[in-house]
């Protein structure tokens, strides 16, 4: 895995430039980044299918979306990725236990939670990227489900193609994923590099919390 | 001869790969196999056919992933037709006298309570809906297989075992590490399943026969039943995320030939193995010696991921979880403050503790409810295997039946009618049961009574098939101070389980020293002795040094802590916490202030000697908070420093109370906190009850995924004037609006503001809420508005 950035984690916390850090809270992330460390447990899973564009509608082995977003994301690709990870469900026990003896740890886990589960995703970006140059072909940023105006029943579809229950990751009635800590995407696959905004600034969500500036 | 008369007597076999097939055949991402039996009829018959033809003695029908969660519309046709179909097959490969077939059950693809949001029940009942239609047309055996989660597997037993009496064969999926996705372990998927009295116990997926070796000798070392091991054809490979295996036939039987000098019954393949694999497999075991399973004594108690032995060194048993003289603790059990209880065990946990002793009797409370929540809660927080410590036999049958693991259970005594209860629960759900040897005429003065008792309570046990080794014989300890010779009518029981039953043994320690003065001298000391007369489970508070002085210097001295590992790393470091003390000097302002915790308790403690509590919480405490509040709300402070104040402050404030016990603490209002319904993450919500209850809130907190009406009775019950509401997604905050709505409905004086990740004042307007606060501190300041202004109307 990808060496976890603690700037990150400070981010999700809400942590600003001009911001003083005083020394116990330092310790105390450190601390916590180790911790999770030991009950991380990894896991991906992902598919590589054909893909349509008609319009707004994108359609990928049985399913058909109706997005603009996506749609915009795809633009040009034949085909697609579909992929889901997580880091596994020993975070959400960790994170459960701090909450009745620390609220302060159990916060600093969620952002190093989500920075890890971040980690994981780049690293499977990059091996697919490379993957994809040995048959000259690029990739578009990741594009994930509830995203711009993209439904999270797309989340049914991916637990059905990828079978995600396989490696851990289930979803609730309400759609949430268990692990929290999983994230799932597609990232479609062009053969024309492209310059594409990815990351926040492909996002409409302005009033974001976590956006970066 | 059926098959449960041949398992474990001489090689059986199972058979191979499935879905694998079918996908060479064209199956499609997402398409689901059970379709098949439909629309390609031939094509499964087929497989069932090649499998018996090559030699398979069990086939599964091709029932996997039937499930009415999947298949809610035609379940009773995927089905059966799917056992109709490997009937056949067996009929057409000539198999109808030594062939088997499995109703094959899979994982249901939900996770289960509390980590997940399937209730155990129901998925106890989704099993059992398969099985019934099964059973219609007749099926040999049952197999749950690739089980990621131990929890999931109890429920398809409980499910099969109660609907028919076929025998039930569990295999469970390891990662490269040994473990189950849920976190369990070889050894406690052993003892799991065989207090569950399954009839074979194995492993199958996921990994290739050569990576499955260490996870197979582990459960072999761990278990007396049959072992089944159904490996893949080696690790997947995969081409675009599509797996596929490379392992050719030799190479797999080559394996399987390693496997097969273990003491293994069944063998078969999984994905990527094919009726050629299974040939193979047996043509290889025409020439090898079978090894049938030999019987083990083992004492393991479970949870979900950790297995504790009894028998090797002595367990720890925590004792705090327990109403009995604890005054906060039973004002927790009333006020239903699960927190309380949980940080109790976590305390425990921390101090080390091995197993947690779980007792939540009171008269005014319903014990089964309680305990089963509390039960259930703890195994969400610790991977402590837990001692279900309750009299009550519904409590106890309801407790075990929802636990997960193999509990330690407390207990059963040497009375008829006792007995005639406890053992059926034992004997259905598998349990280590305390036996405390007292019968009808009392508590026996002397160690030969006692013993003749444990005896009787063995026999009896056996008739329910509950092994010896899942007794643990209390010493039962007597007030010392009452008969100066009890303490050595214990020992002497000790010694007598140990050397004449060669059985466990257990104490609850501290009753020696009722009634004598500095009662943890000797306490520590009859632990010591109990230890070194063979005493294999104390029950005692870990929090005491003492106890644990006892207990790690003992492990020390009798070559059973390697390396002084433990001894040195409970030690090692004390000179240093003595050096550190000087920073208690800080005032209790600046404790707060830079988030604290243990400096603002003693600074509390200090300030306490010169000023009262009240003014110690106005001049410093308040003032310290109002500080770091500010500074979050200008950006200059971000939030785990706001957070490590206020559990600073919680620190202190608990100081206080602890000072002015007896003086009626007056609250600033109460308000109830909520995460909606089917929100199952809630830490904002937490975060904002830290910061309510340190501004002097009372808070009555509801948990997550709460339904609207659990919101509005509450409010109604308590007469609450301010409800705090937590939607984390877009598709839950239908179910904030619908709460508001049903409040306005039938508490109309009742305030609500909300919060969390998608809330926006726009959709707070929207559904309809009274106001809406971006953060904990604007919580606060919003229920100031609502109280400060009441009070004056009042």
């Amino acid at each position: 895995m990808k060496p976890i950035r603690k700037s990150e984690i400070l981010r999700y916390l809400g942590y600003r430039k001009d911001m003083e850090i005083n020394e116990h809270t330092d310790e105390l992330i450190d601390q916590c980044i180790d911790e999770l460390k030991k009950v991380i447990n990894p896991q991906f899973v992902y598919k590589r299918f054909p893909v349509k564009r008609v319009d707004d509608t994108i359609l990928i082995e049985g399913m058909s979306i109706n997005s603009k977003a996506l749609s915009k994301n795809l633009e040009g690709c034949n085909e697609v990725y579909l992929f889901a990870a997580t880091v596994g469900i020993g975070v959400d026990q960790m994170i459960r236990r701090v909450e009745i003896t620390n609220m302060a740890k159990a916060a600093i886990y969620q952002a190093t939670g989500a920075e890890m589960v971040e980690c994981v995703c780049d690293d499977l970006n990059d091996k697919l990227k490379e993957q994809a140059k040995e048959e000259h072909l690029y990739l578009k940023p990741r594009f994930s489900p509830g995203y711009g105006d993209t439904s999270l029943e797309l989340q049914k579809d991916f637990e059905r193609l990828l079978k995600m229950s396989e490696i851990g990751i289930h979803l609730t009635e309400s759609l949430l994923m268990v692990p929290s800590k999983s994230v799932t995407a597609f990232i479609g696959i062009t053969d024309y590099p492209q310059k594409s905004v990815s990351g926040c600034k492909a996002c409409d969500k302005l009033d974001c919390p976590s956006r970066k500036e | 001869m059926s098959f449960k008369e041949r398992l474990g007597k001489e090689w059986l076999f199972w058979d191979g790969g499935f879905g694998s097939i079918l996908q060479e055949w064209g199956l499609k991402a997402g398409e689901k196999p059970e379709y098949w039996n439909l629309q390609h009829p031939e094509k499964i018959l087929r497989i069932n056919r090649e499998y018996f033809e090559a030699g398979s003695d069990v086939v599964n029908a091709n029932t996997f992933g039937a499930n009415a969660l999947r298949f809610p519309d035609n379940l009773k046709e995927i089905v059966q037709s799917a056992v109709r179909l490997a009937k056949k097959a067996r009929k057409e490969a000539h198999r109808e006298e030594d062939g088997y077939i499995a109703l094959d059950l899979g994982p249901t693809g939900k996770l289960l309570e509390p980590l997940g949001d399937l209730p155990f029940e129901k998925a106890v009942n989704l099993y059992k809906e398969v099985i019934g239609y099964a059973l219609e047309i007749g099926v040999d055996l049952i197999l749950i297989e690739t089980m990621t989660d131990a929890y999931e597997a109890k429920a398809a037993v409980l499910a099969a075992k109660e609907s028919c009496d076929l025998p039930v064969c569990v295999t469970v999926t390891f990662d490269e590490k040994g473990k189950l996705l849920t976190g369990g372990t070889p050894e406690s998927v052993v003892a799991l399943l065989e207090g569950l009295k399954v009839d074979a116990i194995g492993v199958n997926c996921s990994l290739g026969p050569k990576q499955m070796i260490p996870f197979i000798k582990r459960m072999i070392n761990s278990s007396s039943l049959p072992i089944i091991v159904n490996p893949n054809a080696g690790l997947p490979k995969s081409k675009d995320g599509h797996n596929y295996y490379d392992m050719t036939s030799e190479e797999f039987v080559g394996y399987m030939s390693e496997i097969a000098d273990l003491e293994v019954a069944v063998l078969g393949g999984c994905c990527g193995t094919t009726p050629e694999y299974i040939k193979g497999l047996v043509d290889m075991c025409k020439t090898k010696p079978f090894h049938p399973p030999v019987k083990k004594h083992h004492s393991v108690v479970t949870s979900f991921s950790q297995s504790v032995e009894i028998g090797k060194k002595p367990v720890i048993i925590g004792e705090r979880i327990n109403p009995t003289g604890k005054k906060k603790f039973k004002e927790a059990l009333k006020n239903h403050d699960i927190n309380y209880i949980l940080s109790q065990g976590l305390q425990q946990e921390d101090a080390g503790a091995h197993i947690l002793d779980v007792n939540v009797g009171l008269p005014e409370i319903n014990e089964a409810d309680t305990l089963v929540e509390v039960m259930s809660q703890l195994q969400s927080v610790t991977a402590l295997p837990l001692q279900i410590d309750t009299g009550d036999f519904e409590a106890m049958e309801r407790s075990l039946r929802l636990y997960n693991g193999k509990a330690m259970l407390n207990s059963v005594n040497g009375k008829q009618e006792i007995m005639d209860h406890v053992f059926p629960i034992v004997a259905k759900y598998g349990a280590v049961v305390v036996a405390l040897p007292l019968d009808e005429s009392g508590i026996p003065e002397i160690s030969e009574k006692r013993i003749e008792i444990a005896k009787k309570i063995y026999k009896e046990a056996e008739k329910y098939g509950i092994s010896k080794d899942d007794i643990v014989i209390d010493g039962l300890a007597m007030t010392v101070s009452s008969d100066s010779s009890s303490a050595l009518v214990t020992l002497e029981t000790l010694r007598r389980i140990r050397d004449e039953l060669q059985g466990h043994s257990i104490l609850g320690v501290s009753n020696i020293s009722f009634g004598l003065p500095q009662r943890k001298i000797i306490n520590s000391h009859f632990l010591t002795m109990a230890m070194h007369d063979g005493l294999s489970c104390a029950i005692i508070n870990p929090n005491a040094q003492d106890m644990m002085n006892s207990y790690r210097a003992y492990n020390a001295l009798t070559n059973q802590d390697e390396n002084f590992n433990e001894y040195i790393s409970a030690y090692a470091d004390v000179k240093t916490e003595t050096v550190k003390k000087a920073v208690s000097e800080m005032s209790l302002f600046d404790s707060v202030k830079r988030g604290l915790e243990k400096n603002a308790a003693a600074a509390t403690k200090e300030g306490l000697k010169e000023r009262d509590g009240l003014t110690l919480i106005n001049e410093e405490l308040i003032p310290a908070l109002d500080e770091v509040g500010k500074g979050f709300e200008n950006g200059s402070i971000f939030l785990p420093q706001l957070l490590m104040s206020a559990e600073a402050a919680k620190a202190a404030f608990a100081v206080i109370k602890e000072s002015m016990k007896g003086v009626e603490t007056e609250s600033k209002g109460k308000i109830i906190l909520a995460t909606v319904k089917g929100d199952v993450h809630d830490i904002g919500k937490n975060i904002v009850k830290v910061m309510l209850e340190n501004y002097g809130y009372d808070i009555i907190d509801l948990g997550k995924d709460v339904a609207p009406e659990v919101i509005v009775d509450t409010a109604i019950k308590n007469d609450v004037r301010l409800v705090g509401l937590s939607a984390l997604m877009t598709t839950t905050v239908v179910n904030m609006e619908e709460t508001i709505r049903q409040l306005r409905e039938k508490k109309p004086d009742t305030l609500v503001c909300v919060g969390g990740a998608v809330m926006t004042q726009d959709y707070a307007d929207q559904i309809g809420a009274d106001a809406y606060c971006k953060d904990a501190m604007e919580t606060v300041h919003y229920a100031d508005s609502v109280f400060i202004k009441n009070e004056g109307e009042k």
